[in-house]
């Protein structure tokens, strides 16, 4: 992209973030009455809520399974979240792609063996997409399962990477996607530091592969304490509220 | 039907030809003495024919003709419904409407719009009332309406066709539902509307193009002998009053057409019985 | 729609409350639940909305694109209703489980603007045959908490009232064709005018009586509905009945009445709320959104 510096020579990002500065990071948790639990995410201008279900009987043609739960989820955006429209909500490949890394990542972190012959639906919903639709989609689906109190390992933070102009970056945006540099998009559970989805585009160099992955793993531990924070301040509200009555 | 567009090579859009002509017809569509275009009063409906059991392999059919528009029903089952999840206490029906592919001014698709996927439904939620579902639980009843001309009013022509089709099936009823829909032009109102009457935004040609005058449509299914109206649908500018009187008027022509209906079913029945 | 179960003894004490004009939640039977409303909430559209009807949750996003006009009228705009409903009001809706509700909310919402007093649709014409603005109004259904149409009309009014057009000038250039020049300064805009356009306002039959605003758990007690389209002066621009019961003739009329008194108190408040956040987005409020 010609005339579009991605850095400064001040060491600025496009929208004045310093190459190791995550988006604001605002979140809250039981956003609505009807699932079993929700949450709602906003980094920088990608906006997702995420609503949980289960666990609860089989549901269609899903074959249930005799050792573990079936986790299901659905990854949809909102027509109007992009720049230009979008024609339909879900259903094409990128969101069913998204679809099935969600339901991968989540599948390693939830303690699926507790739940034999049941299934958990966790729906996503991109509002407004601003770059980063599935760490934000991960961080909002997690705070969503913890809603609902369904026990997991840990935590799921996710958070992307790049490279441009010889500088690894964090949590890059749409502009910063679309400038035609790799993209590392990393999964972990924070506390044990396990890596439970990793996937990366376009080429990048061997060695700058470890600076990136070591930025994105920094990126997600900073995401967790946020996300720690908002957790922690809710249960903090619910609690007080039940010793009010 | 596949196309070769390789070696056949077409426009890729193509413009029916009324909306280039600059043919009108000077007539308006009510003239001084208040006659309509096809010299009917404003509050007369077309002459209607209607013939039960129009096809021999359906359980019930119906065929209607009210001038220009031609409908056709046809009724099957109640079948079994094969997938337990789909299990319910009262019967099950679906209708599936369809404009034929010839039947309008501009060629309709083979597959289903949402046009006619809205009007199945409200054909649906028309004749559902009248059935008596408990009647078949665990089954389902399906309906399939096909307009071979529309000449205008075809939902109404759909509604009434359906519901003596059903009849015709031996399906326990509450009642027969009639059809009737209504054209509002300005002060004028019309029942039963022609295709001409229902896309004319005004009652003379000269004033076309202005928006002034409000326009309405709308259609009512009822049923006659419980006096229950079991679906509205309107669209268009109505005052509360001018609502009220439009229903009224829709209601009075639909009690009008009860005894051609019941006509109709006696004499399919007889029919049936000499076979 | 999301179905619940209630017992039998709960349907009579909402029927008996209703007879008594005291629902369930202490409201007589013409009253609506509070209502939150938001505009400006999703940036990528040129204009949004977010209604929350005590629990039911929609977010509209209004998004204009130029298009061709339809052939019989080359010299007006046009809108295009898309209703999505998420799957995270009910798991019912994933996949394309919504569809059939999203189909009736599209359909009756078309029918309400398709009427020239209503939205001023010439105003969106650029060129005659050429082109033309098509506004896609996309909405999006969070939650269902009962009373959907009414949550849905309102958050497409105030949606489109919100909507910021940028100004198109039509020039002819030296070889005699016409040329488009769209402004780039955001504050050149052109909005719509919303003040004839309708909201829509549900009347459940429950027993003998009619209620505005059912909850769920009323909505359940109810067999048949009448949707009425008003707009603030009181005009009807569409009504339509659902569900599987049918309707007295008389009981209509008095729906009707019922659907026109509530329709214009409820666009006059809306109107009233809309100036107010029109103030309020002029001195840069802070979005809520979700958050709060």
């Amino acid at each position: 992209m010609a005339g579009m510096e991605l850095l400064s020579d001040q060491g600025f990002r496009i929208d004045g973030r310093k190459p190791c500065e995550l988006r604001r990071i605002q979140s809250k948790l039981g956003v609505f009455g009807k699932p079993d639990g929700s949450a709602y995410v906003e980094q920088g201008n990608t906006k997702v809520l995420a609503a949980v279900y289960g666990p609860h009987e089989p549901r269609g043609n899903i074959v249930k399974l005799q050792d573990k739960v079936v986790i299901n989820c659905q990854f949809s955006m909102a027509t109007f979240s992009t720049g230009e429209r979008k024609r339909r909500p879900r259903g094409d490949r990128k969101s069913m792609e998204l679809s099935m890394h969600l339901q991968q990542t989540f599948e390693a972190a939830i303690m699926t063996e507790l739940y034999p012959q049941s299934q958990i639906d966790i729906y996503v919903e991109v509002l407004q997409s601003d770059g980063g639709n599935y760490c934000t989609s991960v961080n909002a689906a997690t705070l969503a399962l913890i809603d609902a109190g369904i026990p997991m390992k840990d935590y799921v933070c996710a958070c992307s990477a790049s490279y441009l102009d010889d500088t690894p970056m964090v949590d890059i945006n749409y502009l910063e996607e679309s400038s035609g540099g790799t993209e590392l998009i990393v999964s972990i559970l924070p506390k044990s530091e396990q890596i439970v989805f990793l996937s990366s585009n376009s080429r990048l160099h061997e060695d700058c592969l470890n600076k990136v992955l070591d930025m994105a793993i920094k990126g997600c531990k900073d995401v967790y304490l946020c996300l720690d924070e908002t957790v922690r301040e809710h249960m903090t509200q619910v609690s007080a509220s039940f010793s009010a009555d | 039907m596949p196309v070769d567009n390789r070696r056949l090579w077409t426009p890729e859009e193509t413009i029916p030809p009324e909306f280039i002509t600059k043919y009108r017809p000077t007539t308006e569509l009510v003239n001084q003495n208040g006659k309509r275009r096809d010299g009917r009063e404003a509050n007369q409906h077309r002459p209607t024919y209607l013939k039960a059991g129009a096809i021999s392999q359906a359980k019930g059919s119906a065929y209607i003709e009210m001038a220009d528009t031609k409908v056709i029903a046809a009724v099957y089952g109640p079948r079994e419904v094969m997938k337990r999840e789909d299990f319910t206490m009262s019967g099950q029906v679906k209708c599936v409407f369809k404009f034929a592919t010839f039947s309008c001014k501009t060629r309709q698709k083979h597959i289903e719009d949402d046009r006619e996927k809205e009007l199945s439904m409200t054909i649906l939620e028309a004749l559902k009332p009248a059935i008596r579902l408990d009647k078949f639980p665990k089954a389902r009843l399906e309906i399939f309406i096909t307009v071979l001309q529309d000449g205008g009013s075809a939902l109404a022509a759909a509604i009434t066709c359906g519901s003596v089709a059903v009849a015709d099936a031996g399906m326990e009823m509450y009642d027969v539902v009639i059809g009737c829909s209504l054209r509002q032009i300005g002060e004028r109102s019309l029942i039963d509307p022609t295709t001409d009457e229902e896309s004319h935004r005004s009652l003379s040609q000269s004033d076309e193009k202005s928006n002034e005058t409000s326009q309405a449509m709308m259609t009512v299914a009822l049923m006659p002998s419980i006096n229950q109206v079991s679906s509205i649908i309107q669209k268009g500018e109505l005052s509360i009053d001018g609502a009220k009187q439009a229903l009224k008027q829709c209601l009075d022509t639909a009690r009008k057409l009860h005894p051609v209906i019941k006509q109709c079913l006696n004499k399919a029945v007889e029919a049936k019985l000499k076979r | 729609m999301a179905e619940i179960l209630m017992s039998e003894a709960e349907r009579t004490f909402i029927l008996h409350g209703i007879q008594d004009n005291v629902r369930s939640d202490g409201r007589g039977c013409e009253d609506y639940r509070p209502i939150e409303l938001e505009t400006e909430v999703v940036s990528n559209a040129n204009g949004s909305a977010r209604v929350r009807l005590a629990n039911s949750d929609v977010l509209v996003g209004v998004k204009g694109e130029l298009g061709k006009p339809s052939l019989d009228t080359p010299e007006h705009g046009r809108l295009e209703f898309f209703v999505d409903c998420s799957a995270n009001a009910t798991p019912d809706f994933e996949g394309r489980g919504g569809e059939d509700l999203a189909l009736e909310i599209s359909s009756m919402l078309a029918r309400a603007y398709d009427c020239p007093s209503c939205l001023d649709t010439q105003a969106l014409g650029i060129i005659k045959r050429e082109q033309c603005w098509v506004l896609y109004v996309d909405i999006l259904i969070l939650e269902c908490g009962g009373n959907l149409f009414d949550a849905v009309a309102i958050a497409v009014k105030a949606a489109l009232g919100n909507t910021k057009l940028p100004v198109i000038t039509v020039r002819k250039d030296e070889n005699d064709e016409t040329e488009l020049e769209i402004s780039d300064d955001p504050y050149d805009c052109e909005r719509i005018k919303i003040l004839n356009a309708p909201c829509i306002v549900t009347l459940s039959k429950v027993g003998n009586q009619h209620i505005v605003d059912a909850s769920l758990q009323e909505e359940s007690c109810c067999l048949s509905r009448l949707m009425v389209a008003v707009t603030e002066n009181g005009t009807i621009t569409a009504s339509k009945t659902s569900g599987s019961g049918s309707l007295n003739p008389e009981s209509i009329i008095d729906m009707l009445e019922s659907g026109k008194r509530a329709g214009t108190l409820l666009n006059k408040t809306l109107h009233a709320k809309l100036l107010e956040e029109e103030v309020k987005v002029g001195t840069k409020k802070k979005t809520m959104g979700f958050l709060t």
